[in-house]
């Protein structure tokens, strides 16, 4: 009689996961958003391919930047089904672009900033987002007020620091990572937060010297939205059609012929 | 002597952007205000996906980002979808009006629930996440279409024996079935249908351009603005790669009419 449990495949899938990193750069400078892969620990089979837009803000401060940086994003993604990708990951908590190539992908496409909240609400009741500055706020408020999650957030407190989204906090170790752990312990303490969240991609390098002295979980966004990207290639699920309408007349030219015309010179 | 600036979010020719403007006679405004219609340069031809609403903010944003140093004294956005609002808002300082959120708030000051008329289905949408990122869902009764596509350019034109019943009739669906003690047009482009909706209709009915233009003289009046806490400036104004996208947007439109 042959065995009735379902047989795991020996095989390893192999998935292409295109990474769009949402601003231009050079190559070193890509290879420190890169370092987020290892920290997911992803299996062999899994590849990651970082990509950064063609044209974007100097820095995501208003709804000035946000308009200008769904444009770079969605020309970056928008052919990544034919590029034989099996889903896409945006680089930044602002989940830019990712509404519009939902609407214009069939694959799984992730952004870490609705992952981020929605994953801290299952680790606690309330979470706290920590920020290098408070003109991330918006970004954050608007992912908070799309999924109704409003409520669940203590607070968002920021260390009044710059940030750098080309050399994020390299060099800077010393001055940065005891401010963020004295915010974090003062969201937990006052504000009653359960999680902390890292506010940006761009601050993953503080990551371990807070998990490791913080007495609540800190979510990494970058890594969690690649391992949220993998568990959705896994499990066979991709976004909702629905939430997500596919335009009637899709224009992927266009946004390519914008980014075109807006990068650097 | 305020001058406004209205934003039309399609790149309408003339005759297309008079048809926008016909919005004016239905309120009695200010006799010395002056309201100009610009069209946006390029733009998404359907308006029901994200993919239309990312390019449609980018395209109404450049079409204001002047307005201050065009002389303009305030700006009114002439689509419900509140496209560029937020980004116009951070850069000017003069009232931004769109109507979207504007006719939602309106309506619950005469009633405490609402229901958006849509043009047809796949508008339904979009209602509804404006609705949830408002903060609006208790008091929005609901979100109903009546099931004839949009035309952006001729808006309802010829189609008033068609149109207008089945817009009155799914009004009054809002209101006996659903709750509705105001009804919000979904759309700018519906205004020609206002008039004679709002005569048969046993609740009030907000016709949102006009709604704005009536908006911005009270802000104008009073002396108010948005709030700069909720609009942040950008600490770089890419004014450069934003017009430089829209160029490029263009480009690429009348080379895909050629």
């Amino acid at each position: 009689m042959s065995d009735p449990r379902p047989q795991r495949s020996k095989d390893l899938p192999i998935y292409r996961i295109l990474v769009i990193v949402p601003f231009p750069m050079a190559e070193e400078q890509l290879a420190l958003r890169r370092a987020q892969a290892a920290k997911a620990g992803l299996p062999p089979g899994v590849e990651l391919v970082f990509r950064p837009v063609r044209a974007a803000p100097a820095n995501y401060s208003s709804a000035a930047d946000s308009a200008l940086a769904e444009i770079g994003i969605i020309a970056a993604g928008a052919q990544a089904g034919d590029d034989g990708f099996d889903a896409v990951c945006i680089d930044t908590m602002s989940d830019s672009g990712m509404a519009a190539l939902r609407a214009m992908l069939p694959i799984p496409v992730v952004g870490p900033g609705r992952v981020s909240m929605l994953t801290a609400a299952m680790l606690g009741q309330r979470f706290t987002i920590l920020m290098m500055w408070d003109r991330w706020r918006h970004l954050y408020t608007k992912t908070l007020a799309e999924t109704g999650l409003g409520h669940r957030c203590a607070s968002m407190r920021d260390i009044g620091m710059t940030p750098d989204n080309r050399q994020l906090l390299a060099g800077k170790e010393d001055a940065v990572f005891p401010r963020l752990l004295a915010a974090a312990r003062a969201a937990v303490e006052e504000d009653g937060a359960e999680v902390i969240l890292l506010g940006s991609t761009t601050m993953h390098q503080a990551h371990d010297y807070l998990a490791e002295r913080l007495p609540v979980p800190v979510i990494d966004p970058g890594p969690l939205c690649y391992r949220t990207a993998l568990t959705l290639l896994s499990l066979g699920l991709s976004h909702a059609p629905a939430a997500y309408p596919a335009p009637l007349a899709p224009l992927p030219g266009m946004f390519a012929a914008m980014a075109a015309a807006g990068r650097p010179k | 002597m305020p001058r406004i600036l209205v934003i039309v979010p399609f790149a309408l020719d003339a005759d297309g952007v008079r048809r926008r403007q016909a919005q004016l006679s239905a309120v009695q405004l200010a006799p010395d205000s002056t309201f100009v219609f610009r069209p946006v340069k390029a733009g998404p031809s359907s308006f029901m996906s994200p993919h239309d609403f990312a390019l449609m903010d980018v395209a109404i944003f450049e079409a204001g980002v002047t307005a201050e140093e065009d002389g303009f004294d305030a700006v009114c956005i002439d689509t419900m979808s509140d496209s560029g609002m937020a980004a116009l808002r951070s850069v000017l300082d003069i009232p931004v009006v769109s109507p979207g959120r504007a006719s939602m708030l309106f309506a619950l000051t005469l009633g405490s629930k609402f229901s958006v008329l849509a043009q047809w289905d796949p508008a339904l949408y979009r209602y509804r996440h404006a609705v949830r990122e408002y903060g609006l869902s208790a008091q929005c009764a609901s979100v109903r279409s009546f099931g004839i596509p949009p035309d952006f350019d001729a808006l309802l034109g010829g189609k008033k024996e068609t149109a207008f019943p089945k817009m009155l009739e799914t009004c009054m669906a809002c209101i006996e079935e659903d709750g509705a003690e105001v009804i919000c047009l979904g759309s700018t482009t519906m205004h020609e249908a206002a008039a004679w909706l709002a005569e048969r209709l046993p609740v009030p009915l907000i016709n949102p351009g006009p709604l704005t233009y009536k908006l911005v003289e009270t802000m104008l009046a009073l002396g108010l603005t948005h709030s700069r806490a909720a609009y942040p400036r950008p600490v770089s104004p890419e004014l450069g790669l934003l017009h430089a996208m829209m160029d490029g947007a263009r480009a690429y439109a009348d080379g895909s009419k050629a």
